[in-house]
């Protein structure tokens, strides 16, 4: 410390007390800890819905249709202003449509020793949209087999309910794939039979798919009516648990699998939650700024007569700031870096403890969040600065 | 160098008597290195001059100028390197920290700028005045007399190129007068500064360039 700061820590002394002063000390250090808090919690709620480790375990794909209720009985078709307003929403990367069959098909056992019938109908989707890499996924009629997606829980219904009541075997997914069946499209103008095959298991849509070559030909042969008419549809969006989403379904009484959507419920929560930690970090935190700035004036006010006797004596004004910052604006880093260090070990514990339910966040702060703490000790200095400036020049007095 | 035009402050504005005043409302140049006395008796605002000289009050009308520029126009800044670096004071009310030791008062002033002595300058000057004993003493336990010393030596372990002095020597005997005189008098030759000091009666304590009655 240079001869000037120690004649000058003699004159200019806290008188405020100690107690008092480790109380604001206490406070502002909770005040930074939630700011800083509620901006790495963001961070990484963003990271859990947008890593590639996460990505997975979110739902991306959500199929959408009117909600059925006695009012839309019978009218659950969707316009294009409702699709075009979807595809145009902030949530949404793309937007398929599910065109249905408007034929009637039937499927019925080649085998006599594994006989089944029934009734059924298809559905297509883009193929962008499926969640299996199929290669043989076109058909036309010199095509050996009518290529069929079938959903996973069709066979999981067989395996572990319809095969044990009835005293069947249960079957791989390696078998039903092998199984060759009849396929039966008829309509207005009498019937066709081809073979059929499952090619895969879709746990993304619940429909048997075909490829849209077969769909578009069945229903030009043999829809009743000739309008194509779209009740459903599915879209990709990075966050399905965007509240947006949810809100815009609403709107429009829409629904999809509300399985997937749940998660925009504790997502609200989790985000108002974190806003008040916030909110509430961000008045404490002016709160403790505006009981320093009294500390500082306290002190510079007890000892005005010091002050004013050492400007007479000629200190000059960047001295006698550099003097006070130095007072006082260490004591304030000091808090600061308390608080990131605690941000620190609290993030390293959540990933620990996240990391067994295997949910992956960093086990380091964002760099966004230090930069929040530098944010603040600018902060800080700059309401010191202007704190000591008008206390102890308050009217340029010499 | 000091130049003074028809500075007369508010209180004496309308007091009768001020025309006959060689200071206020005239215009004076004091030139550097002069050595400058005025007289005069109490309330006749020597005080006042000297701390209008230092910047200190506002309340006057007229102006003065520092080396060119007008000290009301000053900044914070450029007045504390002024007192800083080109002018010493002794105030006739001393102006001691009573917390700080007589050392510690003089020490102050000498680390405020870059300093002009070296710290043991302290010690040499406190023996010429005969107050060395008292310098690990707080001010605020010294006499009077000593209290005077410690200011004038405060003033001296600056650099400076003028020295105010408002009634230095008032508290001094002629003894301790005389080893004052002559440590400002060498201190002023070394730096080739001026001095403007001020007193109730006329004497000859220094070679004057001029006496001016307020």
């Amino acid at each position: 410390m240079s001869e000037l700061n120690k004649l000058l820590n003699k004159l200019i002394r806290d008188n405020a007390g100690k107690a008092k002063l480790f109380t604001a000390m206490v406070g502002l250090t909770i005040a930074i800890l939630l700011l800083l808090i509620s901006v790495q919690l963001q961070l990484n709620f963003n990271e859990l819905l947008n890593s590639k480790n996460n990505k997975d375990s979110i739902a991306n794909f959500l199929i959408i249709n009117k909600e059925i209720t006695d009012a839309s009985l019978g009218n659950t078709q969707l316009d294009d202003s409702i699709i075009n307003q979807i595809k145009g929403q902030s949530f949404v990367e793309s937007v398929g449509l599910l065109s249905p069959s408007r034929f009637k098909a039937s499927i019925e056992s080649n085998s006599s020793q594994f006989p089944f019938y029934t009734d059924i109908s298809f559905e297509t989707v883009p193929s962008a949209f499926i969640d299996l890499q199929e290669t043989n996924w076109t058909w036309n009629e010199q095509s050996p087999y009518v290529p069929i997606i079938i959903p996973t829980l069709f066979l999981d219904f067989y395996n572990f309910q319809f095969s044990l009541s009835q005293n069947l075997p249960q079957i791989t997914p390696a078998i039903v794939k092998m199984v060759l069946f009849k396929v039966t499209v008829y309509g207005k103008n009498g019937s066709r039979s081809f073979n059929g095959k499952i090619v895969g298991f879709s746990d993304r849509i619940a429909s048997m798919l075909v490829p849209p070559e077969f769909m578009n030909w069945g229903n030009n042969l043999f829809a009743a009516d000739t309008k194509n008419q779209v009740s459903r549809f599915i879209i990709k969006t990075k966050d399905p648990s965007n509240p947006n989403l949810t809100k815009f379904l609403k709107q429009h009484q829409l629904t999809t699998d509300t399985d997937k959507t749940r998660f925009s419920k504790y997502r609200k929560v989790v985000d108002t939650v974190v806003k008040l930690i916030g909110v509430a970090g961000f008045i404490l935190f002016i709160f403790s700024i505006f009981i320093f700035t009294l500390f500082i004036q306290i002190t510079i006010a007890n000892c005005k007569e010091e002050i004013s006797l050492l400007i007479v004596l000629g200190i000059s004004p960047n001295q006698l700031r550099k003097f006070l910052m130095g007072r006082f604006f260490p004591i304030y880093c000091w808090l600061v870096l308390i608080a990131t260090i605690i941000v620190m070990i609290l993030q390293y514990l959540l990933h620990i403890n996240l990391a067994k339910q295997l949910v992956m966040i960093s086990p380091f702060i964002d760099p966004i969040t230090l930069g929040s703490a530098l944010m603040v000790i600018l902060v800080i200095w700059w309401a010191n600065k202007s704190t000591i400036q008008k206390a102890v020049y308050p009217k340029n007095a010499h | 160098m000091f130049e003074l035009k028809n500075v007369i402050p508010f209180p004496l504005i309308e007091k009768r008597g001020v025309e006959k005043s060689n200071i206020w409302n005239k215009q004076l140049l004091f030139d550097n290195g002069e050595r400058i006395k005025i007289t005069a008796p109490s309330g006749t605002g020597k005080t006042t001059l000297i701390h209008q000289l230092y910047g200190l009050r506002k309340d006057f009308n007229g102006s003065i100028f520092f080396d060119g520029i007008e000290i009301k126009q000053l900044s914070s800044h450029q007045i504390a390197i002024q007192r800083q670096n080109l002018v010493g004071i002794v105030f006739q009310d001393l102006r001691l920290f009573n917390q700080l030791t007589a050392r510690e008062n003089i020490e102050l002033k000498r680390v405020l700028q870059t300093p002009y002595y070296d710290s043991s300058k302290i010690e040499e000057m406190a023996q010429l005045l005969g107050i060395d004993h008292i310098l690990d003493q707080p001010a605020s336990s010294c006499s009077y007399g000593e209290q005077q010393r410690i200011c004038i030596i405060r003033a001296l372990i600056q650099p400076f190129k003028w020295l105010l002095m408002d009634e230095p020597f008032s508290h001094l005997d002629n003894k301790n007068k005389q080893l004052a005189i002559e440590l400002i008098s060498n201190e002023c030759n070394k730096r080739n500064a001026g001095f403007i000091l001020t007193d109730l009666d006329d004497d000859l304590y220094f070679t004057y360039s001029r006496i001016l009655y307020l």
